[in-house]
């Protein structure tokens, strides 16, 4: 797709989202982030990991969902079948596993009297049970958490009764992902940065290109300053009930670093599976609180993902995974080590913005966030917030 | 514990062994503790010969690699990790970021 030249072309194909400024309150009030908890958190199907995290029989992580005010444990059953459950003993709701990944052999046992379960989730062992009034393990076994799968993604729901199934709730950005080998591109690095930022304002800083020319000056000079298009604008955007994506192009003709000139030239590793893409770099908004970015390689495509987790009104994490396919040799292993350090200078710059943005918000110097037409994803993203928190609309407060 | 010897070809290497470390995390720790001199240095003696090196390691599956061609492995990625600090920020440190230790690796 071509490069952006008329102005203000997005908020014509989407009217509906308007062209005023966005409150910004939503990202500072203690008020509206307990609320988030409830009408957010647990009303949307949340990303947790990938089934390539556990691929074995017994293989388990947990996912401290604070926002939820819950842990959540993800395990592979002896049947192969992947399963949340409340991360809770039955007995007296002690938290169960304690590791963050593991593998259940035999069974898992509560630390406080040693109960077991299996990899089902189902109680298998209570120490000294002929001296408790009347109990049916076969009763007592984990609580579920509704959990599913799209494309080797593992969801969870932590509302009691979901009003979509994933599929449903994902919608058009499944369809347009479609074919997407995911599975061919293993993970192979994590960062996590906790912030003293407001989940929303390091989601919002990802979520448009405007700012890479400017702020990533030092880490990538020149790459997003492109001959007819000096400000980066969009060369797509689409937003769906939910969730949204935009694309842009780079600077293909930007003077590469010496390194980087080398790294050009080294083969690399494929799928021999592109991406389907919109544009070079795709950004992927999963709302809530997911993110996938799409990558166009030279011989290959690659992907990362986000997910920012709230820990309070102005503390999150932001977790960060790179997606590549599998090196085989030396050669093809340096040239992703080369595109993800890059990267991660970026996202270290990125970060600092995070916690600045919440400061200046906090400060509430301005009560409203201005945005562009090439920011028109964030307004979407707002509205969607909104349509789940009524808080501006009357049902808040 | 005796270190083994680089493969011949890369043997004036041998004074910037230092940076042959197994783990980002080391590599990060020694850029970062590491003056602009000695950065330089080590990104000097390693990048001209950077393709020889590459084309030397490929001759084995990443998997597979000999013991001698570990250390040079190591040095390769750490080279990685100097490449911005030499080519764009004449500097240790990313500017404008957060504080190194708070962009953790955790997997």
């Amino acid at each position: 797709m071509q490069t952006a030249t008329e102005n203000r072309r997005w908020s014509k194909e989407y009217p509906e989202l308007g062209t005023g400024p966005v409150p910004a309150e939503s990202c500072i009030s203690p008020e509206y982030f307990e609320l988030e908890r409830e009408r957010v958190f647990r009303r949307t199907w949340l990303n947790v990991g990938r089934v390539d995290d556990i691929p074995n029989a017994g293989d388990f992580f947990v996912r401290e969902l604070a926002v939820c005010k819950t842990s959540i444990l993800v395990i592979r059953g002896k049947d192969g079948v992947i399963r949340g459950f409340h991360n809770v003993c039955s007995h007296r709701s002690n938290k169960l596993v304690w590791e963050e990944r593991g593998t259940c052999r035999g069974a898992l046992a509560c630390h406080f009297h040693s109960w077991g379960y299996n990899a089902q989730g189902q109680l298998t062992g209570v120490p000294d049970e002929e001296n408790f009034h009347d109990i049916d393990k076969s009763e007592l076994g984990l609580t579920p958490v509704t959990t599913d799968i799209w494309e080797g993604f593992i969801f969870v729901h932590l509302g009691s009764q979901p009003q979509e199934t994933l599929t449903d709730y994902l919608g058009g950005v499944a369809e347009q992902m479609k074919g997407a080998a995911f599975h061919k591109r293993t993970h192979t690095h994590t960062y996590k940065v906790e912030e003293n930022a407001n989940w929303k304002v390091a989601l919002d800083a990802q979520n448009e290109a405007y700012h890479l020319p400017f702020q990533h000056r030092y880490s990538f000079p020149g790459m997003f300053v492109l001959k007819d298009n000096r400000y980066l604008r969009l060369s797509g955007v689409k937003l769906y009930n939910h969730h949204a994506v935009w694309s842009t192009t780079y600077n293909s003709e930007s003077t590469p670093t010496p390194t980087g000139a080398l790294m050009n030239q080294l083969n690399t590793a494929t799928t021999n599976s592109r991406l389907p893409m919109l544009g070079d770099f795709d950004f992927f908004v999963i709302f809530p609180n997911f993110v996938i970015l799409q990558f166009r390689g030279i011989e290959d495509d690659y992907y990362m993902t986000y997910n920012f987790w709230p820990l309070a009104v102005d503390r999150c994490i932001w977790e960060i995974k790179f997606h590549f396919p599998p090196a085989e040799t030396a050669g093809q292993r340096l040239s992703q080590e080369y595109l993800k350090h890059r990267i991660c200078d970026v996202l270290q710059e990125d970060a600092v913005a995070h916690e600045t943005l919440q400061t200046g918000l906090t400060s509430r110097a301005k009560t409203h966030l201005i945005l562009q037409d090439d920011e028109i994803q964030i307004r979407h993203f707002h509205k969607v917030l909104e349509d789940y928190m009524g808080f501006f609309n009357g049902r808040g407060h | 514990m005796a270190e083994v010897s680089l493969p011949e070809p890369f043997q004036s290497l041998e004074p910037f062994r230092a940076w042959a470390l197994a783990t980002e995390r080391e590599r990060r720790a020694k850029r970062l503790s590491s003056s602009m001199e000695e950065i330089q240095a080590f990104y000097d003696a390693l990048f001209p010969q950077l393709e020889a090196v590459v084309a030397y390691l490929d001759q084995f599956p990443l998997d597979q690699l000999p013991a001698e061609a570990q250390p040079l492995y190591h040095l390769t990625l750490a080279l990685v990790e100097v490449t911005s600090a030499v080519e764009l920020y004449h500097h240790p440190h990313i500017f404008e970021a957060i504080e190194p230790a708070r962009f953790r690796r955790v997997e």
